[in-house]
């Protein structure tokens, strides 16, 4: 295949988004939607506990982590920009249908429940750094090239998350309400490892990340389940008993298109002044990802 | 608790005071300072210091200074000397570094 003769030339690398193949565009195309879709909807998720959180400090925390999921977001799908799509396309006139995060993100906050903004956090920024891991030496250079810049802003994610869930958990009804929201919240989390379709095979198969969603998963339930139970948090009983992480998983997964209630919701609510004003297509009042470089 | 926090802005200079953040403790007070006083000026490294460690006097206490005229503390004088002493003091200083070189090799 001609395609593959070229990917070999390079040294395993491909080329830009100009030289790939059918099938290797498909295959950067699935990897980018994961990512872009994931930050989006979970930055837009935070924002509503902009003027919510309990002090002023934890309310500037969260939207200034909203603001690098979003500036995330946005170092993704402009690499599908390199495609021709527009951020019309890509998010204000997309189909809810077509987005393909993780309904961990998109699930509504428990109302007033800081534990649940927590807990979310811990649990996608783990996954989100063993993800970006997997990414630094992907095969798609445009992609690996950004992949430093986010990771560093991941860590202040993490710890953010960490510090909060060890105080939340010093007392006896924030450990309930960690727990509860661990419940809650934990198939949904496993959904992130989910993979899209069949492209996600051409993901693994194409160098465009060196781990597998399997061996993250693995790598993830070996960072999370030990923390939370070292703070008195049993987050998936189950899995010691020997269950199946896929009969875990919620009814929808995200990854595959099929989202919960909420996310048509949040999706009409996130693109609503943008239809109220006719638009046809999103005003940019920041440079290019690539100009500002 | 409040933290009072103090932001460096590049290696080697003073930690200036920008401000402070509640806080219950030490850990969190560098994890929210992080963002509430480095995120929008340039920030090399910060400081938290609990607020009731800082101790402070005030004018009401203290008459900083004294009251009475200490001008002669300013060095604004020299300003007006004619630049010739200056060579004057440089020839006394190297006369009296060779005098004390002599006295040790004496």
């Amino acid at each position: 295949m001609a395609a593959s003769t070229e990917r070999n030339e390079r040294d395993g690398r491909l080329g830009g988004p100009d030289e790939l193949s059918e099938r290797e565009q498909a295959a950067v195309e699935t990897l980018c939607y994961r990512l872009a879709d994931d930050e989006l909807v979970l930055g837009e998720r935070y924002t509503e506990w902009q003027v919510r959180a309990p002090t002023l400090e934890s309310d500037l925390a969260l939207s200034n982590i909203a603001q690098d999921e979003f500036g995330h977001a946005r170092l993704w799908y402009d690499l599908l920009e390199d495609f021709g799509y527009t951020e019309a396309d890509l998010i204000f006139e997309r189909d809810p249908g077509a987005f393909r995060h993780a309904t961990l993100v998109e699930l509504p906050f428990e109302k007033g429940d800081w534990a649940d903004a927590i807990v979310r956090s811990y649990l996608y920024d783990a996954a989100e750094h063993l993800r970006l891991e997997a990414l630094e030496n992907s095969s798609y250079p445009r992609l690996a090239d950004r992949v430093r810049k986010v990771l560093s802003e991941e860590r202040y994610h993490r710890e953010h998350a960490r510090n909060w869930l060890e105080r939340l958990t010093a007392g006896a009804e924030g450990r309930e309400r960690v727990q509860s929201a661990a419940d809650r919240l934990f198939p949904h989390a496993l959904a992130l490892f989910e993979p899209v379709g069949e492209s996600d095979a051409d993901v693994d198969a194409l160098g465009l990340r060196t781990e597998s969603l399997d061996s993250m998963r693995e790598q993830w339930l070996d960072t999370v389940l030990p923390f939370l139970s070292s703070l008195g948090i049993d987050a998936a009983p189950e899995l010691c008993e020997g269950t199946d992480v896929e009969s875990l998983l919620p009814e929808s997964v995200g990854r595959d298109g099929s989202h919960t209630d909420a996310w048509p919701e949040l999706h009409a609510e996130m693109t609503r002044t943008y239809r109220d004003l006719g638009r046809t297509e999103a005003r940019r009042i920041m440079s290019d990802p690539d100009d500002a470089e | 608790m409040i933290w009072e926090v103090f932001r460096q802005e590049q290696a080697g200079e003073y930690h200036t005071h920008c401000g402070n953040v509640h806080a219950p403790d030490r850990e969190m007070a560098l994890t929210f300072a992080q963002i509430q006083h480095g995120r929008r000026k340039p920030t090399h490294s910060l400081w938290v210091v609990p607020q009731p460690e800082v101790s402070e006097v005030d004018d009401e206490a203290a008459t900083f200074g004294g009251t009475t005229d200490k001008s002669y503390r300013w060095v604004m004088p020299y300003n007006r000397v004619d630049p010739e002493f200056a060579e004057e003091i440089a020839e006394s200083e190297a006369e009296q570094r060779d005098a004390d070189e002599q006295r040790s090799e004496g």
